[in-house]
């Protein structure tokens, strides 16, 4: 049988299923949760950046009203570290010993009666160091560095003669400072054990791994584990591990034998739930007179905590952004005594982008040639490394209808030629080729006895739409109105989906949920092919339509019965069935996996005496597949645009060059754009369903925010002829 | 934990009487300094003396054309009162370009004045800083001095002033009056400020148990004055460098000149290097950029601020060139 008849709910600028919830204060985000008898704790975080504790008293802290615990590394037991992820080993487990390996690492946990008393009692720890030397920087010749992390790097052709054969070359370093993810939500874990069960609320991206690290640190089995995150204030990646603080309240709630609440405070959001890590990159591009590319060479070196691990390839993309025959990519980590870095919206791909389109935008003006042109002339038709068709790719589109929209056309070759007043207006613009992201999910989908719907996933919505895009989904399969279908998300108990990051989980998490509808659907219609009474007794599958909230003939619509009666009349309270995902397979399709494609335009305007720059303008057009919803899609892409905008012009992360310290952790000194520096964001979705995805889709939560930063530095260019290869681009590069 | 008392004072009598007898004890006015430095623990009061209902929100003209803007007076009233707008551009466009709207919404005149500085050091417990524990050294030497000063600076300290609504009133010679229970005093706006020298903590003019209750600003010697404030994004953030101006010009030479900076030094800076050159100079480009390269002549810079220098010339030169040549601003 197949499912519903096209309704106009999928596809469509529905509203947020769960905006009324948020807008009337009464979405449980995690740090709105309270148990009865909760207890609070505080950290207390330490003031050098490597070195050792040789003194921590706490006898004082202890003695402080409503104190009824301090966890130090000499209370807590030793605990193992938790599993490896796809994003590579578990941060390490916390307070196992005397070693500082950053500015900013737990040293001790007070647990009170209130978060007051406890957050007074943590000014009392008394801690003693011996400070080392810290590493903080690349060029410390005692850094340990590790070669392709990730066992990415990539070869093909020969690069070197490449370069030899080409006439014109750019050579250039491009640097991208530490930002961090800074999600409006402060994170938090309440945890609660009751004997040997746990549950948590916790602000993740990633119920099922975090509940999979807590009953492996605490030894208990998975199933005694629930780790709940229903709703997230944010994330942008740093919700995609367990962390210290996490293990930490867990720790508490044991010890003191009560729930215990810890919510970090916005200067620890700076250190304790990473950050997009510092890198340096240098490209050297070559082509061919007639502007076709002969060689890239793309190297980076980003920094990485000392024990810790960071997926973070900045140069891989660079492989598969463009035909070309000669190509190097090779990606470095540092380690040093910095807080762990960890995947910030797009990670990886928003620094490399940023020095490989810079460095086109460079070869263009080297060449003499169109930016876009040059682009299109170097178009990947197929996946350049594995040199098969792609599963869906309107790059060629987004390029046209972005420059239709933007007037790019109209636009000056030479920089510095265009003026308002004491503004110069330059514009620029960049390619985007987002990888492909896809891991298993199970879903489970449930009809119930009011006729009505839930999908049930432990997936979580981090914001961008989830519960709304499954509803959706979910009610056009199963041809219900949205009003009556649910989503229940963000609770390990509810099966297994994977991380809201790599924006994979719409794919991976909505092709789950199709699959149950399917089963669904099965199950029910065999439930009425055999039972006499159903209006559809006998009838073949491929006659059943699901539509009208319940199975209908084909064609004639009168003949068919609502869920709510077919269950009625067998006595069911509920029919559920699961369904499941795989990742598609390259080879097994004959294609070549597409991500996301786009194209930023962005317009500037420099002030020529003091170097302001602004960005005026920014049409963005992106191939994400199939849109399951245009609104959330938008939004997720504009969104992305801000934030692209936050790193090309404002945002960076301080480390004090002394002591390690982040100097600038408050919202007031991390500058991320306020409304007055986000001009309208143009928004625009082409391309077809991607052949490879059952559903078509391609996720959107990330490409919007990749490109952005090199199509501002490029109009900057543009504007006034000075190339800035560093981010933030502030007034002083300009002066 | 860390308490304190606090008292809502009625009068101001009352708010004078408690802050003489309470060894330990801050006003507090729209708390949106004060209270962001207790919670740090910067500043630790045992007594806080509530002050926003003392009836000080008056903003009344006085005899001869100048105004009086009582200490209460919100940032945000200050900036819509007509008086200011008509007379004193400069101060409304200063303190809109100032904080947020809900932040102008709590803060007060007073409260703007005795601001501290941004100084990411200062706000850090575990820094070194003279300012908030004396002879402790000062962490921002070798650190990042992205937001610190160039002129007026010491060896000691090298923290800028905050206030954007304190370079306007510098430029235009306002005076503050502070009330004790020894009696009623005026001082010079730039006068109200100490430079770090050797002692960062002493940061105004202005005793422990003295109460700010109004500025006056003296009648405009020309209502054609502005503010520029340069700031890394376009709202909601703190000046890297600010120029305070007024500018009269007749028969194209300058026959008056108001000219203070913010963001670039420990105080809001007078320029009045600047002005001496101006005077009676041509109003031309050349004479701003000279009267800029004067101001600027002693500044000192870090590595991280060295910027700034060049950056506060071109801003005095864009600023009175907007001046000169925008008829919107007479
Ligand atoms: C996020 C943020 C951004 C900001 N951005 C800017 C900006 O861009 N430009 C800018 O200029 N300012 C900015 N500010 C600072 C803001 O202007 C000040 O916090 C505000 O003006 C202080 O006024 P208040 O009434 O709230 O002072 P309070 O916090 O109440 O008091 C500050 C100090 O003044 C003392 N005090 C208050 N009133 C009196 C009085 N009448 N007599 C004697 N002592 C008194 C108090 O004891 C205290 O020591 C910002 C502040 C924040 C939090
Ligand atoms: S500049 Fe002044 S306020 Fe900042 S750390 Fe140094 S002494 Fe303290």
């Amino acid at each position: 049988m197949s499912t519903a008849e096209d309704l106009p709910v999928l596809g469509a600028p529905v509203d947020r299923v769960d905006g009324p919830l948020k807008v009337t204060g009464q979405a449980p985000y995690p740090s709105d949760v309270d148990l009865p008898g909760q207890a609070h704790a505080a950290l207390v975080q330490s003031t050098i950046a490597a070195g050792r504790i040789t003194d921590l008293d706490t006898t004082e802290a202890e003695k402080a009203p409503g104190v009824l615990a301090v966890l130090t590394h000499h209370t807590v037991p030793r605990l193992p570290r938790g599993p490896m992820t796809s994003l590579g080993v578990s941060p390490p487990a916390p307070l196992q010993d005397d070693r500082i390996r950053h500015h900013g690492q737990h040293v001790a946990l007070v647990v009170a009666e209130s978060r007051e008393q406890a957050t007074a009692a943590a000014r009392l720890v008394r801690v003693e160091y011996a400070p080392a030397d810290p590493v903080l920087d690349f060029d410390d010749p005692r850094a340990v560095s590790v070669d392709d992390p990730w066992g990415l790097d990539s070869h093909r052709g020969d690069v070197d003669a490449g370069l030899a054969s080409a006439d014109v070359t750019v050579d250039a370093v491009y640097t991208t400072p530490d930002n961090t993810n800074n999600p409006l939500g402060l994170f938090s874990t309440l945890a609660a054990w009751e004997g040997e069960r746990l549950t948590v609320y916790d602000a993740t991206q990633w119920p099922a791994m975090v509940r999979e690290t807590l009953a492996e640190v605490f030894g208990v089995p998975e199933v005694s584990v629930r780790v709940l995150s229903p709703f997230l204030g944010g994330g942008f990646g740093a919700g995609l591990r367990a962390w210290p603080h996490v293990i930490l309240a867990v720790q508490a709630a044991r010890d003191v034998g009560r729930p215990v609440k810890l919510v970090l405070t916005r200067p620890q959001m700076f250190t304790s739930v990473g950050h997009r890590p510092k890198g340096v990159q240098r490209v050297r591009l070559g082509a061919t007179a007639d502007a076709t590319l002969v060689a890239i060479e793309h190297h980076s070196t980003s920094l990485l905590a000392v024990e810790d691990d960071d997926y973070e390839p900045f140069a891989a993309g660079s492989a598969v952004a463009y035909a070309c025959p000669h190509v190097v990519t090779a990606d470095r980590q540092v380690r040093a005594n910095v807080p762990a870095p960890v995947s910030m919206r797009a990670p990886a791909h928003a620094q490399g982008n940023f020095a490989l389109e810079s460095a086109m935008d460079e070869l263009a003006c080297a060449l003499d040639v169109d930016p876009l042109e040059l682009r299109l002339r170097n178009h990947a038709d197929v996946h350049p490394a594995l040199g098969l068709p792609w599963s869906s790719n309107a790059l060629r589109e987004c390029y046209a209808v972005g420059a239709e929209r933007f007037g790019w056309s109209r636009r000056p070759a030479r920089p510095r030629s265009r003026r308002d007043g004491h503004w110069l207006v330059g514009q620029g613009m960049a390619g985007v080729s987002y990888p492909w992201y896809q891991a298993p999910s199970l879903a489970r989908v449930t009809v119930t006895a009011d006729g009505g719907a839930t999908v049930a996933s432990s997936g979580m919505d981090i914001g961008t739409g989830t519960y709304t895009v499954l509803t959706q989904l979910c009610a056009h399969l199963l041809g219900l109105p949205l009003e009556q279908v649910r989503s229940d998300l963000g609770d390990s108990d509810l099966p297994e989906a994977p991380q809201a990051g790599g924006s994979g989980l719409t794919s991976a998490l909505g092709s789950a949920v199709a699959d149950a509808c399917e089963r669904l659907l099965g199950a029910l219609l065999e439930l009425v092919r055999d039972d006499p009474e159903s209006p559809l007794h006998g009838s073949d599958p491929e006659d059943v339509v699901a539509a009208g909230g319940g199975l209908r003939r084909r064609g004639d619509p009168g003949r068919g019965e609502t869920y709510a009666a077919i269950l009625a009349r067998h006595g069911r309270p509920q029919l559920g069935a699961d369904g499941a995902s795989t990742p598609a397979q390259p080879t097994e399709l004959g294609m070549a996996l597409a991500g996301a494609f786009g194209a930023h335009f962005a317009e500037v305007r420099v002030d020529e005496d003091l170097g302001l720059v602004r960005v005026s303008r920014v049409t963005t057009v992106i191939d994400g597949g199939r849109i399951l919803n245009e609104k959330t899609a938008r939004s997720q892409v504009i969104g992305g645009v801000i934030g692209g905008i936050g790193m090309a012009v404002f945002e960076d992360t301080i480390t004090d060059p002394t002591t390690g310290r982040i100097a600038n952790a408050t919202f007031g000194d991390y500058l991320v754009p306020v409304h007055a520096d986000v001009p309208d964001l143009d928004v625009t979705f082409v391309g077809e369903p991607d052949r490879a995805s059952a559903l078509g889709v391609k996720g959107v939560g990330e490409v919007g925010l990749v490109g952005v930063a090199a199509a501002i530095a490029n109009a900057v260019h543009h504007a006034t002829g000075v190339r800035v290869r560093s981010l933030p681009i502030t007034l002083d590069a300009l002066l | 934990m860390r308490t304190f008392s606090y008292v809502r004072a009625p009068d101001v009598e009352t708010a004078l009487r408690t802050i003489a007898t309470e060894p330990n004890a801050k006003f507090l006015g729209g708390g949106t300094n004060l209270v962001d430095l207790m919670r740090e623990n910067i500043e630790r009061p045992d007594v806080v003396v509530d002050i926003s209902r003392l009836p000080l929100t008056g903003i009344d003209e006085l005899p001869g054309g100048g105004v009086r803007i009582g200490a209460l007076v919100r940032n945000s009233s200050l900036a819509a009162h007509p008086l200011v707008r008509t007379r004193y551009p400069v101060v409304s466009q200063a303190v809109l370009g100032g904080a947020s709207a809900q932040l102008r919404n709590m803060a007060t005149v007073g409260g703007n004045l005795l601001q501290r500085t941004r100084c990411l050091y200062f706000y850090d417990e575990a820094s070194a800083c003279n300012k908030r524990e004396p002879g402790s050294g000062c962490s921002a030497l070798g650190g990042f001095t992205r937001n610190h000063g160039v002129l007026g600076v010491s060896d000691h300290c090298i923290a800028a002033h905050p206030s954007d609504l304190c370079v306007a009133l510098a430029a235009l010679d306002a005076e503050v009056e502070v009330e004790s229970t020894r009696g009623t005093r005026r001082i010079p706006l730039t006068e109200f400020h100490h430079l770090p020298g050797s002692t960062p903590h002493v940061e105004t003019a202005l005793a422990p148990d003295e109460l700010v209750t109004s500025v006056e600003l003296p009648a405009p010697v020309t209502t054609r004055s502005r503010y520029r404030k340069v700031r890394d994004r376009a709202s909601y953030a703190f000046a890297l460098v600010s120029v305070a101006a007024a500018l009269e010009v007749r028969d194209d030479t300058v026959t008056a000149a108001r000219l203070a900076l913010g963001g670039v030094a420990p105080k809001p800076w007078r320029a009045t290097e600047a002005e001496r050159v101006l005077l009676g100079a041509p109003a031309t480009e050349e004479s701003f950029r000279s009267a800029a390269e004067a101001e600027l002549a002693s500044a000192t810079s870090q590595d991280g601020n060295d910027f700034k220098i060049e950056l506060a010339r071109r801003t005095i030169v864009a600023t009175l060139r907007d001046l000169l040549t925008d008829r919107s601003a007479a």
